[in-house]
């Protein structure tokens, strides 16, 4: 038995697989790396890991699920969010792109913009209010707005595209 | 206390992680408990933890839990004696308990006349002022946008906007130059208007750097009121506290003294008969200014009563059934024992501007060990609905000192795993680890300054991250892969067909 993955990591996809050997012995391939891990599942969501050869001072326990299409995996104390390679999700890096997502469900309280705009990228485009607090989503880059999709009093979904913002050419590279 | 409960059944108009907590204060005391829910609560854990639950359908919080007609139509229906509010939503909300007791019910807060004189932020700095305790400079009486404004030129910036209906840090906002103040009092306004139904403000000169102390107050119907002590809640984001301890540093005994003579002041002079907490802030030269009065059970209750050895809703239903304070109280030692602190959990992304999220909880694991308290509202396979406050639970620890309770919540948030959903567990751990917040060198806009402790780590995963990854896909089914149970069902067929040869019961047949 195999399972494979990709990942991102730090801009690059990275192959990740773990094939299994016998008993609780797995062969993990990251990249061009490749070990030997004892993986044992506790019954409580976490899976004890430990090295071959070095069981008793590299062990250590990780938590994994799913959140969305990315995998969440908590080691050391330390939550890693792995997003596999593809375009990035709306919650990612808001509007970086020129496309204003919403964040999360809610509902559109003000709408500062209009298809024509010249926006900065601090600019206030849309105020969305979601879990009982008011979010100012902006531009994220200097352009002019193309399409305005969100209504003031609508609601939205989350990942919902709310405006759309055509980057302003730059004369230097 | 008395061995017959003092009400057959209660109905908490609350959800999440304080319905739970009241739930089982209720149970401990032989009390029924009725919990409400919306449409997208149905499976949540508070449902689930009390002997009755009554449907409020919808989704939003004005449908549902803000909802009086439902709330009281569903007490009547579950035939409940008692109404207990937790916190957030109708718990200071002194139409919603009047509304209880004009319907026959017994209301476990304060008289909705001690509300309506501590709530109400106007009230309050009045009360505050006839009783001698300092208050800071400032205006409750909003006539409009241009009076504020011109307020705001009198005291100088930068200032402090807040609800005047609020609390909890909702419809509050620093404005810090004097061209940003029209914008700043629309948005508020409108905050305000949204989550209290009220958008009158009140604007307060902002005192930096400040530390924010609070006092656990606690009456009862017989005119006595007593102090169990600060609480610090210090660290904060954007007006909400992220991390509350008791008892505070830098409180002496002559200050606790002081600042729990003049909550007590404040709560007798209008007959308060319930749990409350008065808020001040202790300003750089240890002076401390009245902030504002919570009339209901804090969130962060329980660090107060991890040194003090109470249980606060238990003696919330105690003296709203009419218990004396005198009598409940009697005999024990109400000084701070130890050091508490409490981290809030929340679904969101601290890494992200604290964006908020909702969605699927795939993996829930709280710690465990001694000294460590989880107040909850989820499970391992819990919705976090987008419609209500991103608070999942508190961990909260106990140490005989505060040096102790620091590395006892870092051991216990590293150990804590909350996954489906970005949460403030790292965040959380990287501020308890921080040398200010271990050498206790906190104020109120410590995270405004230091924004690299929301920020995190910059780098990316390193390898044993991506293999750690991979092999709880492989090795656990439960939360395995981009397929949920179906797929990990697959999964694991597909082991055992490795596995061909190789007979688990060989033994026995």
């Amino acid at each position: 038995m195999k399972i494979s993955r990709e990942y991102l990591c730090d801009g690059k996809s990275v192959a990740v697989s773990a094939e299994w050997i016998e008993g609780d012995r797995w062969r993990v391939r990251v990249g061009d790396q490749t070990w030997e891990y004892h993986a044992v599942a506790l019954g409580d969501g976490g899976v004890w890991l430990a090295p071959v050869g070095q069981e008793f001072d590299r062990s250590f326990v990780a938590y994994g699920a799913p959140a969305g299409k990315e995998y969440m995996v908590r080691v050391n104390g330390r939550t890693h969010t792995l997003a596999p390679p593809g375009p990035r999700r709306g919650r990612d890096a808001p509007g970086a792109d020129g496309t204003i997502r919403a964040p999360m469900s809610g509902t559109v309280l003000d709408v500062h913009c209009k298809s024509g705009d010249t926006v900065a990228a601090d600019q206030t485009l849309v105020v969305l209010s979601a879990m009982k607090m008011e979010h100012k989503l902006t531009a994220g880059l200097t352009g002019v707005v193309q399409s305005v999709a969100a209504k003031k009093g609508g609601t939205v979904d989350q990942g919902a595209v709310l405006v759309v913002v055509e980057p302003k050419q730059t004369n230097h590279e | 206390m008395a061995s017959n409960p003092p009400f057959r059944r209660v109905l908490i108009a609350n959800r999440g992680e304080i319905a739970v907590r009241i739930a089982r204060g209720l149970r401990e005391l032989g009390i029924e408990s009725v919990a409400v829910h919306s449409d997208s609560d149905a499976r949540c854990a508070h449902v689930m933890q009390a002997d009755h639950a009554v449907p409020l359908h919808g989704n939003t919080a004005a449908e549902t839990y803000l909802d009086v007609v439902k709330i009281l139509a569903a007490a009547k229906r579950s035939g409940a004696n008692a109404i207990h509010p937790g916190y957030g939503f109708l718990s200071e909300n002194s139409t919603f308990a009047r509304a209880v007791i004009d319907a026959g019910f017994v209301f476990i807060g304060p008289r909705p006349e001690a509300m309506d004189r501590l709530g109400g932020k106007k009230a309050a700095r009045e009360e505050a002022l006839a009783v001698g305790v300092p208050v800071i400079p400032g205006t409750e009486q909003d006539h409009g946008d241009a009076s504020m404004i011109e307020v705001a030129r009198k005291i100088g910036m930068p200032v402090m906007l807040k609800a005047s209906a609020g609390g909890g840090g909702r419809g509050m906002r620093l404005v810090e130059r004097q061209q940003d103040l029209a914008e700043a009092l629309v948005a508020a306004r409108r905050e305000a208007k949204a989550s209290f139904g009220d958008d009158r403000m009140i604007l307060e000169r902002a005192v930096f750097p400040a530390r924010h102390i609070e006092i656990q107050i606690l009456g009862d119907m017989h005119g006595h009121v007593v102090s169990l002590h600060e609480r610090e809640c210090s660290v904060q984001r954007r007006h909400q506290k992220v991390l509350e301890e008791a008892p505070s540093a830098v409180v002496s005994e002559a200050l606790r003294q002081k600042m729990g003579a003049a909550a007590t002041a404040l709560a007798q002079r209008v007959g308060y008969d319930n749990a409350g907490t008065v808020e001040f802030l202790l300003d750089e030269h240890g002076s401390f200014h009245f902030l504002e009065v919570n009339t209901r059970l804090q969130v962060e209750h329980p660090v107060t009563e991890l040194v003090t050895g109470l249980d606060l809703v238990h003696l919330q239903v105690h003296v709203a059934a009419g218990g004396r304070l005198e009598q409940m109280l009697a005999g024990k030692d109400l000084r701070p024992r130890g050091h508490a602190i409490e981290a809030r959990i929340c679904a969101e992304a601290p890494e992200n501007g604290y964006l908020p999220a909702s969605g699927l909880l795939r993996l829930v694991k709280e710690p465990e060990g001694p000294g460590i308290r989880v107040d909850s509202g989820v499970y391992t396979g819990a919705e976090v609905p987008p419609w209500y406050d991103s608070m999942l639970s508190k961990i909260i620890v106990w140490a005989p000192d505060r040096a102790m309770a620091c590395s006892r919540l870092s051991q216990a948030l590293s150990s804590t795993a909350y996954l489906g959903v970005p949460t403030n567990v790292d965040f959380l751990r990287r501020v308890v680890d921080d040398a200010a917040f271990r050498g206790a060198r906190l104020r109120t806009d410590m995270l405004r300054l230091r924004p690299e402790l929301a920020a995190g780590p910059q780098q990316g995963p390193e390898a044993l991250a991506l293999a750690a990854a991979v092999l709880c896909q492989a090795v656990e089914p439960a939360t395995g892969g981009n397929g949920g149970p179906a797929a990990a069902g697959a999964r694991s067929d597909s082991v055992w067909r490795e596995l061909e040869g190789f007979r688990l019961f060989e033994g026995r047949r």
